[in-house]
């Protein structure tokens, strides 16, 4: 498959992908698995797969084999490729040489980088000429969410931060009351209400614990709301939202505010799950080690944040300890933990952005226009382009309604151009229609317009967000409504002169007005009446 | 002291309309708003009709007009209420164009009226002379027009567009007429203005009629929400001829929110307001452009029922794309039990509603509430439009320019540029059809000859009909 790219690649007569081995200690996840493989394949790309590499994620080199990979022996023959899939950063092997150094010249490499907290090991891969995709860079936009990796891994690590801390905790989750006694159900805090956070959170809930949920983010509790739980309230003024949907790194008051937050609430907690992440910073700490002394003996808390320093003060990267009676769960391998479950997950992003990458028929092509390629862009051969500019995030929310006419009077003038112009020529007339008004017209008439142009503007706001389904019974409702012309028959049918075509004429528009009126009311209830959930 | 009774009275009626409007934003509280709408106009037309009773005490005219005043709003009420009741849901969108029609009638009537009743009094002022005017203008298009939609609707005249030659002229030529005539109506002393008026008034007819009968037939729905805002501007106009402060509120109420929804629909179909009302759309380009000419020799695959109910067991996720075919055949109640039996097997099934589907805005979701459908498993277009590509089956019933693909990849179409369910990515796509014909918006359908597409001829019905006897039995 020829290299579209301008990049002078290793003349070679296919593109091959290589998947090493995981290399680090209580690694157990693999970047490819015999599904992505076999994905690969159909595009005409060659697969080397080192031995053992999907071991201990329950794949079989033969699995592997048959999905239509070569099973290479060495590292050394899986890091020859024109790609590498790699898990966990490149590291230093245990024979002393780096596995940064085995990629090929101008070669290309695609997995967890963390290229903020590992600044030696992109200069040693810059010095490769290397172009080097971090799978943690990914842009939170809807087009990437295919490619998420880290929501995926969160998402293992939140259910598994569960599982670990029961595991733990020498107690029911749920409540019980038994003829030995009276269970009081587990009470569970989750500090941070990411994708971790709400995983903690449903897989506590179905445990049936107690749950509660802390975050700096108000627009989250919804979604804590949503799944059960009870959102802890925190007020000060400076909102944690970042750029890009991440918590972003909050001053020193707002952090002391926090803590005392969480250290009261501490104290009624049994299970204690951290997963406070700011992109590119170590994590906050937001579990003092006087709010772990203030939780009861016994008590459990899992730091997910433990691999970038941890949110409690008292944690141990990669261990389990014990302090004043509470178990610390400092685990950094939750997800591979979960080994093939993980495996799966991170193989299909990891194929997702490949794909993205290399276009069936098109060959290995990066465009840097493009936010997810340019997002996930450490090095392009061997030059620094992280961090990518940043760029202006649309931020949700209402729309702004655009100017359109509202006065579609009976016969408009000839079409103008567009609506622009449209708006401005009717705001003009209003204003002029103001001006003769207030100049020539009866005080009386002044004072209907008034009312009249105040109620077209809450006509105007009132029906902005209706919803799809309910626009034929609005419809119907207006319509009955706009039987009130019923009074203008009645006041005709008052006057003291009218003659008697003019009683009549009246008559009959009452009538018609009526008919308007109940059959528009009516036939509105039967069909709302029809609704339902 | 009743004077200020009526005033409170007409605040409050004021103030529940627009809680009305409002609460018919969301399934919540529609209800509810229907309620309060009904409460307000029980309220302002008891307020008035003391109002009336006493005046006509005072003139010693009781007995005879509060008779007739009492026979008509009873009368009128009986006649509404056995419409409503009767009428089929799915010939709601005709039911309220008619009524729209009632409106402009009566603002035109009040407005004559209002003239006679001068009764040879000081002579009304300019500006009561132009309200009485305008009024009877906008009621009048609005009655012709509304009238001429009905028609459209029922099928009575054919839903092309008709386009006259130089109609804008001849547009611009009746507007100029009865600017002219406006003149000659405001110096005309006594009642010697009621030629001129009505002559107006027929001049304004014609001219609601041709605006109408230029606009084809995929462009209904915002075309009965342009005369439902007419009509509101119309019981306001008679609002300022007869100085009644809640007739120009609730008129402009209507106007303005009727005005909205129109907006509201154009941008769902990527069009302005301008291009429906004077754009003669679906006639200028009968054909879809270069899709239709490279397709004529392309295969058409048919399928049985008996095969698309395998396709449909087989199935784990199906969308059902309802349009106006579906309310034409009145199948909506086959349609449901077809997916109730299908999601009682697990298939996840679930609908997916265009804005503009049918003649009605919202006209789909009204037939899918009454044949019992949760409104929970209906989606609208941007919900689920991204999940077409992991749909098994998608079953097009009766819709046809909603799914063209043609709107966004054939720039020379006409419909090109409008947000289409793009349901040509799922696996297998089932068109029900009664046949080859082109949509309302008079285009060809590309997605007919696509190799993924089976067409199902026949009565939609009689086809989901017998798809549901196929799962059953399966």
């Amino acid at each position: 498959m020829p290299d579209a790219s301008p990049t002078p690649a290793p003349a070679k007569p296919a593109f091959v992908v290589g998947v090493p081995r995981e290399i680090h200690a209580e690694e157990r996840r693999v970047a490819a698995t015999p599904a992505t493989v076999k994905a690969l394949r159909k595009l005409d790309i060659e697969v080397d797969v080192e031995a053992g590499a999907g071991e201990a994620a329950s794949y079989t080199d033969a699995q592997y084999a048959e999905a239509g990979a070569r099973i290479v022996p060495s590292a050394e023959q899986a890091w020859a490729a024109d790609l590498v899939l790699k898990v966990r950063p490149p590291e230093a092997r245990p024979d002393g040489t780096h596995e940064a150094d085995l990629l090929e010249p101008g070669a290309r490499l695609v997995g967890f980088i963390w290229p903020a907290q590992n600044q030696e090991l992109v200069q040693r891969l810059a010095a490769r000429k290397a172009t080097v995709l971090a799978m943690d860079c990914m842009p939170r936009i809807t087009r990437a969410q295919r490619m998420d990796a880290l929501s995926a891994m969160a998402n293992i690590a939140g259910y598994r931060a569960i599982i670990e801390a029961t595991n733990h905790f020498g107690r029911f989750m749920p409540g019980q009351i038994t003829a030995a006694g009276r269970v009081a159900p587990a009470q569970v805090l989750v500090v941070g209400a990411g994708v971790a956070g709400l995983a903690a959170v449903a897989a506590a809930r179905s445990l049936g614990a107690v749950v509660k949920a802390f975050d700096t983010r108000p627009a989250v509790r919804e979604q804590v709301e949503s799944l059960g739980a009870q959102f802890l309230e925190f007020r000060f003024d400076e909102s944690g939202e970042g750029e890009g949907g991440y918590a972003k790194q909050v001053s020193d008051a707002y952090l002391a505010a926090e803590q005392a937050l969480l250290t009261q609430h501490a104290k009624t907690s049994d299970i204690i799950v951290t997963t406070a992440l700011i992109p590119g910073k170590p994590a906050p700490q937001l579990i003092t080690s006087g709010a772990v002394v203030a939780m009861g003996s016994g008590s459990v808390i899992v730091d997910l944040a433990a691999e970038q320093g941890g949110n409690c003060a008292l944690t141990e990267p990669g261990k389990v300890v014990d302090k004043f009676g509470v178990t610390i769960v400092g685990l950094t391998d939750l997800p591979s933990r979960m080994a093939r479950q993980s495996s799966d997950l991170y193989a299909t992003t990891v194929l997702n952005l490949v794909t993205d990458v290399a276009k069936p028929g098109a060959g290995w092509k990066l465009d840097l226009e493009d936010e997810i390629h340019r997002g996930v862009l450490v090095l392009l051969e061997g030059e620094l382009k992280w961090p990518p500019p940043s760029r202006p995030q649309p931020r949700a929310g209402a729309p702004v309604a655009p100017a359109t006419p509202a006065a579609e009077k009976a016969a408009p003038p000839a079409p103008p151009k567009g609506m622009g112009f449209a708006a401005k020529a009717l705001l003009g007339g209003i204003a002029a229609l103001l001006l003769l008004a207030g100049l020539f017209g009866p005080p009386s008439f002044v004072q209907h317009l008034t009312v009249f142009l105040l109620a077209c503007v809450v006509g105007w706001h009132v029906v902005w967000d209706v919803t799809p389904a309910l626009h034929t019974p609005l419809m119907s409702v207006t319509n009955a409504i706009s039987g009130i012309i019923v009074l203008g028959g009645m006041v005709v049918l008052q006057g003291a002169f009218s003659g008697p075509v003019a009683v009549a004429l009246g008559a009959a528009a009452v009538l018609l007005a009526a008919v308007n009126v109940a059959g528009g009311f009516l036939v509105t209830q039967r069909m709302l009446r029809m609704f339902r959930r | 002291m009743t004077e200020a009774v009526r005033s409170v009275a007409y605040l409050v009626a004021a103030l529940l309309f627009i809680g009305s409007l409002r609460g018919l934003s969301t399934q919540e509280t529609a209800r509810r708003g229907n309620l309060m709408g009904i409460v307000g106009m029980a309220l302002a037309i008891v307020a008035t009709l003391v109002v009336v009773l006493m005046r006509l005490s005072e003139s010693g005219a009781v007995a005879g007009r509060g008779a007739l005043l009492g026979v008509v709003i009873a009368l009128g009420a009986v006649i509404g209420a056995a419409l409503a009741a009767r009428v089929a849901m799915t010939a709601m969108p005709e039911l309220v164009a008619i009524l729209h029609s009632f409106v402009g009638a009566a603002a035109v009537l009040v407005g004559v009226a209002t003239y006679l009743d001068a009764g040879g009094e000081a002579s009304h002022g300019v500006v009561h002379l132009l309200e009485i005017y305008i009024g009877v203008l906008v009621g009048a298009v609005t009655f012709s027009g509304s009238v001429v939609a009905f028609a459209k609707l029922r099928g009575m005249v054919g839903s092309k567009p008709l386009l006259l030659p130089g109609r804008h002229l001849l547009n611009g030529g009746i507007v100029l007429a009865c600017v002219t005539l406006a003149i000659v109506f405001i110096r005309a002393p006594g009642h010697e203005g009621l030629s001129p008026l009505l002559v107006q008034t027929g001049l304004a007819l014609a001219l609601g009629v041709l605006l109408v009968a230029a606009i084809g037939g995929g462009d209904m729905p915002v075309v009965v929400s342009l005369l439902n805002s007419y009509s509101g501007w119309a019981a306001s106009a008679a609002g300022f001829m007869l100085e009644n402060d809640l007739l120009i509120v609730t008129g402009a109420l209507v106007g303005s929110s009727g005005a909205i929804l129109s907006a509201i629909m154009c941008r769902a179909m990527n069009r302005s307001i301008w291009n429906v009302v004077f754009g003669g759309f679906g006639a200028e380009a009968p054909k879809g452009g270069k899709a239709a000419a490279s397709q004529a020799d392309l295969p058409v695959h048919e399928a049985s029922a008996e095969q698309v109910a395998q396709l449909l067991l087989a199935a784990r996720s199906v969308i059902v794309v309802p349009g106006y075919g579906m309310a034409v055949a009145q199948a909506q109640h086959p349609v449901q039990e077809l997916s109730s039996a299908l999601r009682a097997r697990g298939t996840n099934v679930r609908f997916a509603i265009h804005p503009v589907a049918g003649r009605l805005p919202g006209h789909m979701n009204v037939l899918l509430a009454e044949a019992n459908v949760s409104y929970e498993i209906v989606e609208e277009m941007d919900e689920i439009n991204g999940d077409f590509p992991t749909t098994d089956v998608v079953l097009v019933i009766g819709a046809n320019d909603i799914v063209n693909p043609s709107a966004l990849d054939d720039a020379e179409s006409p419909i090109y540029g409008m947000p289409v369910l793009e349901v040509w990515k799922a696996s297998r796509v089932v068109m029900l059809k009664r046949g080859m014909a082109a949509g309302y918006a008079g285009v060809e359908n590309p997605l007919c000859w696509r190799p993924n597409t089976l067409m199902l001829f026949g009565d939609a019905k009689k086809s989901v009909q017998a798809l549901l006897d196929g799962v059953r039995e399966g």
